[in-house]
């Protein structure tokens, strides 16, 4: 496709709806035609201060005025590169029909400004927390107070603060107040890169080239609070990528049967009674039908516990959303193998540990036994994991 | 447990992947698929006529589509074939691979493809590996593939320092091999002077394991193509012979690696390995093998399985890190092409382990490619609650 100043004539038609000015267009219902030589044929219709079609066509027809030029011309007229008088006085540029009504579309489009070929880290970053403000969505800022503070590294770095108070947000080039949230980046190119969406911010963690210091979860609010950031120089998918977003919450309901289930009611009864394999003599928490590894069925069931020793705890950081409700587990947490009174070898019972002990479990190896623990019940049990709460220090 | 000899052999005669990606909002599932399907027929050099036979797998419930076969059916080519989907975890990569060379050398089919692909941007891939364990109890409690229990038992083995430098210097080697494949997925560039900085930096996701040495989040798609041994000749310059594979399941359980030295919990790659070579009169793998494509899901992991896999004793598998024997160059390479902690499309994943080392024994891995002459490959899949599949691959037929 030719180009005139690195601008083809499909840019200035396919631009005509987002440089399109309502203002502009009051009053006028028309459709106008544009007749390029080597380039095709265009109609374009108005509708009361609407912007209705943009069209290529094989035929222009119904048009109350056509303009008639080639590409050079037209992409420079457009541009601010030709002069559109002189172009015209000049025999360049042919108007057919009304020339009146042509006359209104100088009006109704601002000039199209060919994208910047580059844009420097500084140059993003400027415009990045200049639209800061702009991108905020007031709706979504029901009740946050919240200070989140940019401190980036590197050439071109900077701090800047973003501040939310009562649906209303403020940036400023240094950080103030104390912040709810701090994100440093080593290098503010890295930033640009992510915001951009070149680079993962997990990898950016993983790597220890960014940091999140303070409240991770409101860290996590910004894309809900503020629309996704636009890339000037048309970085963005083009408008046939879209990307659908869906959340699926479906209510799941499952049997337990009678192995496992009498292993349930059991702690209804704050009873465990985990059944053991009449073979190897292993005890399955929970109870299972079978031994899976000696293929017989397990009917005894014995009752063990309630206390134990930890053999190994889980220290778990990241905050893994439950599949069962979507929530997310607060973190850090505690998930423990436990060895109850009365079970040998690995016949552990997975749990939780309470969440402000967990720094204080040892886990136990051979003969050497871990931190003593004990199960916290439920005032309410119905059958579940959870009829304990969590297991804590026997202290 | 039987193994029979194969009715027939069969060849690997077409291998194609996408690049592998956190970002590719540019294409959806079928168009995803189709850029690996169109990459290993153009290096088989055959067309859709000629397949006889699709097996398809990915993960379940990581995308929420149920019969993604039917959907993709517009990027694989397979209406009116005999297409076949298979989901076994993360395994499943190498199971569709397994079930496609036995389909071929059954002699039901002469040409085979497998297609293994994963858009985990679409899903959440915690939450549905978290889905496979008993909804009555372990999810509740876990956090998808994510465990801390290796790197305490190796810290516990070899000591907090020897143990955490010997994981990241596996970390490093890995980044250091994505760096030489541009298809895979994450390459930062690492050193071996971050060393202690990443150990003591890297933010920790449980446990001593760390971000940075758990594998990506990737999209993407690999494609293969299995021919019988006369359909192979005809058609291939350099067949990549399938001389035998295992599979070694067990129940799920979350006590994986066991407390008690009187009480040892069946480690299924030690016992893969063992079956394996056993069966194929393999004495020594580490000398019998010239690479090794490894499904490592962490380094701490890796650095552990060395030593199953290859049926080492005591501090050997360690050594092999420190002294960088892994590396492209050294005596047994890893995952020249970076491995799973570079790229995760996690259905593909196993598939792209055989695809991989099946590039190094015909030299066609490119900038990637280990400097000396391979022969014997091996390649390996992991999955479910410790599930194993291990793959050796042949460049000739004097087995």
């Amino acid at each position: 496709m030719a180009k005139y100043w690195g601008i083809a004539v499909d840019d200035i038609f396919n631009t005509m709806k987002d440089r399109f000015r309502p203002e502009g267009a009051k009053d006028v219902t028309a459709s106008f035609g544009y007749d390029i030589s080597g380039a095709g044929k265009w109609k374009v219709t108005v509708n009361n201060g609407t912007l209705v079609a943009v069209e290529k066509t094989e035929a222009l027809s119904g048009c109350e005025a056509t303009m008639v030029c080639d590409g050079e011309t037209f992409v420079g007229v457009n541009s601010g590169k030709v002069d559109a008088t002189n172009a015209f006085m000049s025999g360049k540029v042919r108007v057919d029909g009304d020339m009146g009504v042509f006359g209104k579309t100088g009006k109704m489009f601002r000039k199209f400004v060919p994208p910047k070929k580059e844009m420097s880290v500084k140059d993003y970053l400027l415009d990045m927390f200049g639209t800061v403000e702009s991108r905020f969505k007031a709706a979504a800022s029901e009740g946050i107070d919240a200070v989140f503070a940019f401190d980036l590294g590197g050439e071109h770095g900077g701090k800047w603060s973003v501040t939310i108070k009562d649906k209303v947000c403020k940036v400023k080039t240094a950080i103030e107040g104390k912040p709810t949230i701090t994100l440093e980046f080593s290098d503010a190119k890295d930033y640009v890169e992510m915001s951009l969406g070149r680079i993962d911010a997990q990898s950016l963690l993983a790597a220890g080239r960014a940091a999140a210091v303070g409240d991770i979860n409101m860290a996590m609010k910004w894309a809900e609070l503020f629309e996704k950031y636009q890339d000037p120089l048309g970085g963005a998918p083009e408008q046939e990528l879209l990307v659908l977003k869906k959340t699926i919450s479906v209510d799941q309901k499952f049997s337990t049967g009678p192995i496992i289930g009498r292993f349930l009611n059991g702690l209804k009864e704050k009873k465990i009674i985990p059944n053991k394999c009449p073979k190897c003599g292993r005890l399955q928490f929970p109870a299972r039908e079978v031994c899976a590894e000696c293929r017989v069925r397990a009917d005894e069931f014995v009752e063990v516990g309630p206390k134990g020793q930890v053999r190994y705890m889980e220290y778990v950081y990241y905050s893994s959303p439950d599949p069962l409700t979507g929530a997310t587990r607060e973190t850090p947490y505690g998930m423990a193998m436990i060895l109850l009174d009365g079970c040998k070898g690995n016949d552990t019972l997975a749990h939780l540990i309470r969440r402000d002990q967990i720094d204080r479990i040892k886990g136990g190896r051979d003969d050497v036994s871990g931190t003593r623990v004990r199960p916290v019940w439920n005032e309410t049990r119905v059958g579940s994991i959870f009829d304990i709460k969590y297991f804590e220090i026997d202290e | 447990m039987a193994h029979r000899k194969k009715n027939r052999n069969v060849g690997i005669i077409g291998i194609g992947q996408t690049k592998y990606s956190s970002h590719r909002e540019d294409v959806n599932q079928p168009e995803m698929l189709h850029e690996a399907v169109r990459e290993a027929l153009d290096d088989a050099g055959i067309t859709m006529k000629d397949v006889d036979c699709i097996v398809h797998g990915n993960m379940e419930l990581f995308e929420m589509v149920h019969q993604p076969d039917l959907w993709h059916v517009l990027g694989t080519g397979g209406y009116g074939k005999d297409c076949i989907r298979i989901t076994t975890g993360g395994t499943v990569g190498a199971t569709i691979a397994c079930a496609s060379d036995n389909l071929a050398a059954s002699g039901m089919y002469d040409i085979v493809m497998a297609i293994g692909f994963e858009k985990l941007q679409e899903g959440h891939t915690t939450g549905g590996i978290t889905n496979m364990a008993d909804p009555l109890w372990f999810r509740n409690l876990q956090t998808g593939a994510l465990t801390g229990s290796k790197a305490y038992d190796l810290i516990n083995e070899f000591g907090d320092e020897r143990a955490k430098r010997a994981s990241m210097t596996y970390r490093i080697i890995m980044d250091k091999h994505a760096g030489l494949n541009e298809k895979a997925h994450r390459h930062f560039g690492l050193d071996f002077a971050q060393t202690d900085d990443l150990i003591k930096n890297s933010p920790k996701l449980v446990g001593d394991l760390k971000l940075i040495e758990m594998c990506s989040q990737s999209d993407g798609a690999c494609a293969v193509i299995f021919a019988c041994e006369k359909k192979a000749k005809e058609l291939s310059k350099k067949p990549v012979w399938v001389r035998d594979h295992i599979t070694v399941h067990k129940e799920e359980t979350f006590n994986i690696f066991g407390y008690h030295k009187d009480y040892p919990i069946k480690q299924t790659h030690r016992f893969a390995a063992d079956h394996l070579y056993k069966r194929n009169g393999i004495k020594n793998p580490l000398e019998y093998f010239d690479v090794f494509e490894m499904y490592d899901p962490a380094s701490w992991w890796a650095v552990d399985w060395l030593r199953d896999f290859f049926q080492l004793e005591g501090d050997e598998h360690i050594k092999l890190v420190e002294d960088k024997e892994i590396m492209i160059g050294g005596k047994m390479p890893i995952n020249p092409s970076g491995g799973v902690i570079g790229s995760n499309p996690i259905g593909a994943t196993a598939l792209v382990r055989i695809a991989e080392a099946a590039l190094q024994v015909r030299g066609d891995a490119g900038t990637h490619q280990i400097p000396t002459p391979v022969n014997h490959a091996i390649a390996s899949g992991f999955g479910g609650t410790m599930w194993t599949v291990l793959t050796i691959l042949e460049k000739e037929l004097n087995w």
